[in-house]
């Protein structure tokens, strides 16, 4: 008797069919959710504190004549100065087309932060007339260092070592907040 | 003839369904790509600041996320807090009303009154809360106000504002734009 012939040679392929639908599902919800839930104009944060409205705080502050780095908004420019004759004012005037010249703003900044490394503040006084926009503009060019700028290096008192500033003035205050009118 | 003709059709139905078979493979491959765009792109942030239509923020290079604090948004027509009506601008945009100003038109009144309220408010809840620091105090109110406002706002009007709820004792402001692309 002829034995009988093996099955597995001869049985056809099966086709394994995965059943894609559940997963197809659970895609279809995972992107709704993501597409309801995404933010598509990410928000970003400028914090700044109140100017101090103690007289007493401000007399102490005033006694130990600090460099109060300040920077007015004026019709032709920008005016960068010390109450107490820290740094010479310079202004720094409008481009050619009329718009604020915030490269110039930083590299006088940046040439003040070299010279005053640990200091963090800067006092702004904005026009009445100034645009959202434009303090904006000018916060960004007081407040951070580009990469393309100088090092800035501070001395640690303690340890004596010199360590890299990474920020240029980011504490603006804005100056003419509680006094002034229009 | 109508008879055949029914017989003919339910066979050609019959024969569709047996053979219609619809690729999901290339749609999964398609969902998959929008997730994994979605993922990437999805910015996961804790606040829920929204915004009304025809305000265009600012744009800053400044990368911190905005945490969760009471808002304030400044649209053409009024000022919004946490999303309702407070003041309401006329007969221009971005203009005051007279009765709606006090202190030589550097105080917004009805702004006052709601800032203060919400602070009190606030500041009765943490005095109820379980919630304590360290030495047993209730836990300290970050008196924190995030603004939002078209870029166009002049700053007179933002000086009013941030006024005002210095007046109403919040010492930080949160000056919200768009976060540039670096």
């Amino acid at each position: 008797m002829l034995k009988r012939p093996s099955s597995r040679r001869h049985s056809t392929p099966q086709q394994i069919q995965i059943n894609l639908v559940p997963m197809l599902d659970a895609l279809v919800t995972m992107i709704s959710f993501l597409m309801y839930t995404m933010a598509f104009m990410s928000l970003t944060m400028i914090d700044s504190p109140l100017p101090t409205v103690s007289k007493e705080e401000n007399r102490v502050l005033l006694e130990g004549r600090p460099l109060q780095l300040t920077l007015s908004f004026q019709e032709n420019g920008f005016r960068l100065w010390s109450p107490f004759q820290k740094i010479e004012e310079s202004l720094i005037p409008k481009k050619p087309d009329g718009t604020p010249d915030h490269l110039k703003l930083h590299e006088k900044l940046l040439v003040v932060k070299q010279a005053y490394p640990s200091e963090e503040k800067i006092v702004l006084m904005p026009e009445a007339t100034t645009s959202y926009d434009s303090i904006i503009r000018v916060l960004d060019a007081v407040r951070f260092l580009e990469k393309t700028d100088p090092p800035v290096t501070l001395r640690d008192p303690k340890s004596g070592t010199r360590r890299l500033v990474s920020t240029l003035f980011p504490e603006a205050v804005f100056g003419n907040l509680l006094g002034g009118t229009d | 003839m109508s008879i055949r003709r029914s017989i003919r059709n339910r066979r050609m139905r019959r024969t569709i369904h047996k053979d219609f078979d619809l690729q999901l493979t290339s749609m999964m491959d398609i969902l998959v790509i929008i997730l994994v765009f979605l993922l990437k792109s999805y910015s996961a942030s804790t606040n829920s600041f929204s915004t009304v239509a025809g305000i265009q923020l600012p744009l800053s290079k400044s990368q911190s996320l905005p945490s969760d604090s009471l808002h304030l948004l400044v649209t053409p027509d009024a000022i919004l807090f946490e999303g309702k009506k407070v003041v309401e601008f006329g007969p221009a945009v971005y203009q005051f009303k007279a009765d709606d100003l006090a202190e030589e038109n550097r105080l917004v009144v009805k702004l006052l009154d709601v800032l203060t309220r919400k602070r009190t408010e606030i500041e009765n809840m943490k005095v109820k809360s379980v919630l304590r620091d360290e030495k047993g105090n209730p836990l300290a109110f970050h008196a924190v106000i995030a603004i939002q406002a078209d870029k166009s706002v002049r700053y007179d009007v933002l000086r009013k504002i941030m006024y005002t709820a210095g007046v109403a004792d919040f010492r930080i402001f949160r000056l919200l734009a768009a976060r540039q692309e670096m």
